[in-house]
């Protein structure tokens, strides 16, 4: 009876890892390919999956076997010692051997190929990624964009992201396109971006970075080549004209970089078109008026520990600093 | 085995055995009350010390698992703010490894069973043994002293840098990690070689490796990995700490590497998870036979299985790095290596289950345990096997898939053993039987809680969930596996709690067991509900693994008591014999109550602690203190009657032997980080710093290695007597040896202020490989000066085993002291 229940509920858990897994959650799921990567990696995980099921029933069905059999010594079919013994080796040596040579072989020798770090000259786009703490910085070399926590790429294209960090160690990942590469101090890693269709990815820091490493996410916005296109432009020019006197004396630009205006602090996110971005504080907040305010009036109520001190003004002059950022586009 | 169970009746005894048993009593007779706790060398009272103190640990590192559920069990919570939950899974990890299952399987079951089960009346070491004690309380409580001063380690349970460097952690807490998990490694590598000494020398005559117990072979196992893991992760700390503490650079680029942290971390951290793992296949492999009734099938594959897990473990650390970027062809061979080691576990499952099906399995609370064991260790081996292939790996590493797969594996496979083994062995500590009903509901509400705690985390894992986070967004699909998981883990602990109060009721209960309420196969169930004192009235009769199961052994034991044959009883004596064969050796003296390890475990704890606060000076003065206390223990005389007919290496000498081994793991592990940043430098050494020095050290080594032919000498003198002869070889040898460090130690000063290793990895990494050698040769120098003082007193074959050790030694610094300088001089090429 144990040992059924036993058996049951594990073959639940099985079923319900698979029905569970494939289809809810948000935009952060392992397998829920969106590019040909990570289509690879989830096909490898489905077929260790079933494996891993039968070799997990055949060990529940010997426990059950045990119980169910108790009262009388020996296997079925009057398999003795030895014949046990064979089976050990067989079952202990020989199959697990093969089994697991195959899939060396497949995982990595193959499977592989797809997930490592790819030639330059087979991408044809370049992102570099940084990681701070508690934030990405995003640069399209060749360019003068610099933005943050969001990554926008053409679909169906082939893009080498380069990943090194400014402080600790970072990991970049977005389940949904490939695996994850670590940030590590004096080196860079790459990975490839594929996106097979448009649509937005979520992703987080994948390294424990300290205090916010909960709240260090990040988002691959794929989109058609136009819109792209356009996006990057945007990027590109420096700051709309407006009144940046309130955010200068705040001397918020010791931190913070608006390009063709004085403002040029490396030390947060670079803020020429804020408002082009979908979130604030790496995606802590969705980017809207109120959050905006909130978020640089009471940043440490907000992302306890983050870099961004809490600093008292008058209501005026936040006032005219939240005008100037919002004019950001 | 109902409540009127009827035990079988004591067979009479004759008055010489009586008066055999009476003398044993009297010589063995415990010191009593609270001192004589504190001074015990009784490896049963050590063993129960190290379960009560581990007990607390675990319910501290349980109580910080279910206060970060509680902050996880919904999303945005505000239940611990982010620094404290830092803390907590932090010390979490650290508890739960460091001060629960390493000292609970090694320190509690290790200690109080293996003498048991080799018919021994305690470990080789006894003093030795209460000292391992004695310093992990100490490691212990100094980490925790950390939660009074509100900084508790916070940077994770393997502390990356840079994020464990003073820029980003500039309080105490990574200090008092790294100082604490140094203390804490020297106590696990004091046990340890007493455990591999115990196994090889102190079996019962006829106990040869193929007849004894597949518990000692797993303990054998662990203890051996315990002795060469542990030293690449203290002198991790030991980098971290300088770097830190005196500006050292290491692990900072361009001239240090992060990733040095890591590879020496998992060069212990992969072969610490067997460590865990280990035990518990020991204890499964104790109950199967018992409760399957019969012997375990393919035992020489079990036993070799053991063994080979432990050793192909520490050829796969960097599969904790698959993510790091680091080369493809590095990556497969530890891929490869990693699929590797399933092989010895597959073959233990399936002999462990045809076992059980060979036989007429009696289903009582520990082998439920076991069947909860291997249904965990299943599944999370399988999701391990996942881990093997690099593209998944990459996918899912330091997300809650791989916090699932290392939970079922350190929980269900090495947590439920344990369970089990509790229930198991309860009657033969207690002298009582536990409450068959009650055991089995608290297990089923165990593994309810495990299954119900751990499962969801594979699901929340690929929906994208990372680790270490103290707080999640809502509607990322998260939410309601996190509080599934939460309500598990208080299922879990409810079902913690039902074992204990199972524990506290039998024992109220008061059911006697008698010596055997479970037929089983091992030395243990041979002698009295609770073990006396001396464990074994008579060295017993082995001609098999399951001695328990062999009358006509077990009747001759019987007579060689009533004949007053083979009681050792002219002191606490215990028999010694050869390592392969077990042919019986010389008796061994084992010494009574002793205050020096608690004197030497405080002052060691408090030299930590001024280590801690950078009081360097006082943090000498307390080791001085310790090594006084060394000295008045070596000064502890032991009553004469020892045989001086050698056979064998005595224990002493395997105790040296694998401090040894130890040692040199250290130095291997400082070569192997002098390479490893010579080759992620281009410029080796930096310009400005000047090569090394060639015919200076070569000479001044040549100097060292000459001086052990002295001690061998003195050595030899010894055995033949020539007391006076031995005296002046070994004042040859220290004036030869006080020369070479004086020089030596001379140069090496010179060079730091020439080129101060806060400037240069290079000078960082020469100077502490350089400081390491001085100090053993200093270490040396002390033995030295002991063996002078003692050798113009008195001479006895306790001396001379001094002489044989001191003589090992100094050929191994030799050794030692040649790579080094290989390794320094490798700077010219």
């Amino acid at each position: 009876m144990t040992n059924s229940l036993r058996r049951a509920l594990s073959l639940v858990c099985a079923g319900a890892l698979v029905v569970l897994a494939a289809g809810c959650g948000g935009n952060q799921n392992t397998v829920a390919p969106a590019s040909p990567q990570e289509h690879s990696i989830s096909d490898l995980f489905w077929v260790m999956l079933g494996g891993a099921t039968i070799g997990f029933a055949l060990v529940v069905a010997l426990l059950w076997l045990g119980y169910a059999r108790r009262a009388r010594p020996g296997l079925p079919r009057a398999v003795g010692e030895r014949g046990a013994t064979r089976l050990v080796v067989g079952l202990g040596i020989a199959l697990p051997a093969a089994l697991l040579i195959a899939l060396f072989v497949w995982s990595d020798v193959f499977v592989i190929t797809s997930t490592a770090a790819p030639s330059r000259s087979s991408t044809s786009l370049s992102v570099n990624v940084i990681g701070h703490d508690w934030w990405w910085e995003v640069r399209y070399p060749g360019t003068p964009v610099v933005t943050a926590n969001e990554i926008h790429i053409p679909v169906r294209t082939r893009v080498y992201l380069s990943a090194s960090t400014a402080d600790v160690i970072h990991s970049f990942w977005i389940p949904e396109l490939n695996r994850k590469i670590d940030m590590i101090p004096g080196r860079t890693g790459h990975i490839v971006l594929d996106a097979d269709r448009p649509g937005v990815f979520r992703g987080q820091c994948s390294e424990f970075c300290g205090l916010q490493h909960a709240h260090m996410a990040v988002s691959v916005v794929a989109e058609s080549q136009r819109s792209f296109r356009r996006w990057l432009a945007a990027n590109a020019a420096p700051a709309r004209s407006g009144n940046a006197a309130a955010f200068l004396a705040s001397g918020c630009g010791d931190c913070h970089q608006i390009r063709g205006t004085a403002a040029r602090g490396d030390v947060g996110p670079d803020l020429t078109h804020l408002e082009l971005r979908r979130t604030l504080a790496a995606l802590t907040l969705a980017n809207t008026p109120a959050n905006l305010d909130r978020w640089i009036r009471h940043p440490q109520a907000v992302k306890p520990g983050s870099r961004m001190p809490d600093v008292r003004l008058a209501d005026a002059r936040w006032a005219a600093i939240d005008a100037y950022l919002r004019s950001l586009r | 085995m109902g409540r009127d169970r009827r035990l079988p009746p004591e067979p009479p005894l004759t008055t010489t055995a009586e008066r055999s048993i009476v003398t044993l009593e009297r010589v063995w007779e415990a010191r009593p009350g609270v001192l004589g706790w504190l001074t015990t060398v009784d490896h049963k009272r050590i063993g129960l010390l190290y379960f009560w103190t581990t007990l607390v640990f675990f319910a501290l590192g349980g109580t910080e698992a279910l206060l970060m559920r509680t902050q996880l069990a919904t999303a945005d919570e505000h239940v611990i703010s982010p620094g404290g939950f830092n803390e907590l899974l932090t010390m979490h990890g650290v508890t739960m490894i460091f001060f629960f299952i390493i000292p609970m399987t090694t320190g509690a079951f290790g200690n109080y069973l293996i003498p048991l089960m080799i018919g021994a009346r305690d470990m080789a070491f006894p003093r030795l043994n209460a000292l391992s004690y004695w310093l992990f309380l100490g490691s212990g409580l100094f980490m925790y002293s950390s939660v009074l001063v509100h900084q508790a380690p916070n940077a994770g349970w393997f502390d990356y840098v840079p994020l464990a460097l003073k820029r980003y952690d500039g309080g105490l807490n990574v200090d008092f990690y790294a100082l604490g998990l140094i203390l804490n490694g020297v106590a696990s590598t004091v046990g340890s070689i007493n455990i591999v000494t115990t196994i090889f020398k102190l079996r019962a005559p006829g106990m040869s490796w193929n007849r004894m117990p597949l518990f000692c072979f797993a303990m054998l196992a662990a203890a051996l990995s315990l002795i060469f893991a542990l030293p690449a992760l203290t002198m991790d700390c030991v980098f971290l700490e300088l770097q830190r503490k005196a500006g050292f650079d290491f692990f900072s680029p361009p001239g240090g590497d992060p990733l040095l942290w890591q590879h020496l971390f998992w060069i212990f951290g992969h072969p610490e998870v067997y460590i865990i793992v280990l035990p518990a296949f020991g204890i499964a492999t104790s109950i199967i036979p018992t409760f399957a009734r019969r012997r375990m099938l393919a035992f020489p594959l079990v036993a070799m299985a053991e063994l080979l897990v432990a050793f192909i473990g520490f050829g796969v650390w960097a599969h904790h790095m698959f993510a790091t970027g680091i080369s493809t062809t590095t990556l497969a061979f530890f891929a490869a290596a990693s699929t590797a080691v399933v092989v010895p576990s597959t073959i233990q499952v399936f002999a462990w289950l045809f076992t059980v099906n060979l036989g007429t399995p009696l289903f009582r609370t520990p082998l439920l345990f076991i069947g909860g064991f291997i249904v965990f260790f299943v599944l999370g081996g399988l999701t391990g096997i996942m881990f093997a292939a690099i593209p998944f790996d990459q996918a899912a590493t330091d997300t809650y898939f791989v916090v699932a797969h290392f939970h079922f594996i350190i929980f269900g496979a090495a947590v439920f053993p344990l369970f089990g083994g509790i229930y198991y062995w309860f009657p033969k500590v207690t002298g009582r039987l536990y409450d068959e009903g009650l055991g089995k509901m608290s297990f089923f509400v165990v593994f309810a809680g495990t299954l119900l705690t751990f499962f969801p985390m594979h699901v929340v894992g690929l929906l994208g969930m990372t680790r270490r986070v103290y707080t999640y967004d809502a509607g990322l699909g998260w939410d309601a596996y996190n509080l599934l998981e939460t309500i598990g883990g208080f299922i879990l602990a409810a079902g913690i709690l039902l074992i204990l109060a199972n524990l506290i009721v039998s024992w109220r209960r008061n059911m006697p067991a008698g010596r055997d309420p479970f037929n089983g196969g091992t030395l243990e169930w041979t002698i009295p509900s609770p073990p006396p004192h001396y464990n074994f009235a008579v060295v017993p009769t082995v001609t098999s693994a399951y001695p328990n199961w062999d009358a006509a052994d077990r009747a001759h034991d019987i007579e060689k008591l009533h004949h007053g044959e083979s009681v050792l009883a002219d002191g606490h004596q215990t028999p010694t014999s050869t390592v392969n064969d077990a042919v019986a050796g010389p008796i061994a003296e084992m010494p009574a109550e002793s205050p020096w390890p608690i004197v030497v475990g405080i002052a060691v704890t408090a030299a930590f602690f001024m280590l801690l606060t950078t009081h360097v000076l006082v943090a000498s003065a307390f080791v001085a203190i310790a090594l006084l206390a060394v000295l008045g223990w070596h000064a502890e005389e032991r009553p004469q009657g020892f045989t001086t007919e050698r056979l064998a290496r005595p224990n002493g000498w395997w105790g040296m032997a694998l401090f040894v081994a130890a040692e040199a793991t250290l130095f291997g592990t400082l070569i192997g980080s002098y390479v490893y940043l010579r080759f992620r430098n281009v410029q080796w050494p930096a310009p400005e710093i000047a090569k090394p020095e060639v015919l200076v050290p070569v000479l001044l080594t040549l100097l060292l290695v000459v001086s052990s032919v002295p001690m061998q000498l003195a050595w030899r003198a010894g055995g033949a007597g020539r007391v006076k002869a031995a005296w002046r070889f070994v004042a040859g040898a220290f004036v030869l040896q006080l020369g070479y460090l004086a020089w030596q130690v001379h140069d090496w000063v010179d060079a730091i202020h020439a080129a101060p290793p806060s400037r240069s990895t290079y000078s960082s990494i020469v100077t502490t490989m350089l400081g390491f050698g001085h100090a053993h040769v200093l270490l040396g120098l002390l033995i030295d000066a002991w063996l002078l003082v003692q050798l113009a007193r008195r001479f006895t074959p306790y001396r001379l085993v001094g002489l044989q050790a001191a003589a090992f030694y100094w050929w191994a610094v030799s050794a030692i002291s040649v790579a080094v300088l290989l390794t320094q001089e490798s700077a010219h090429l």
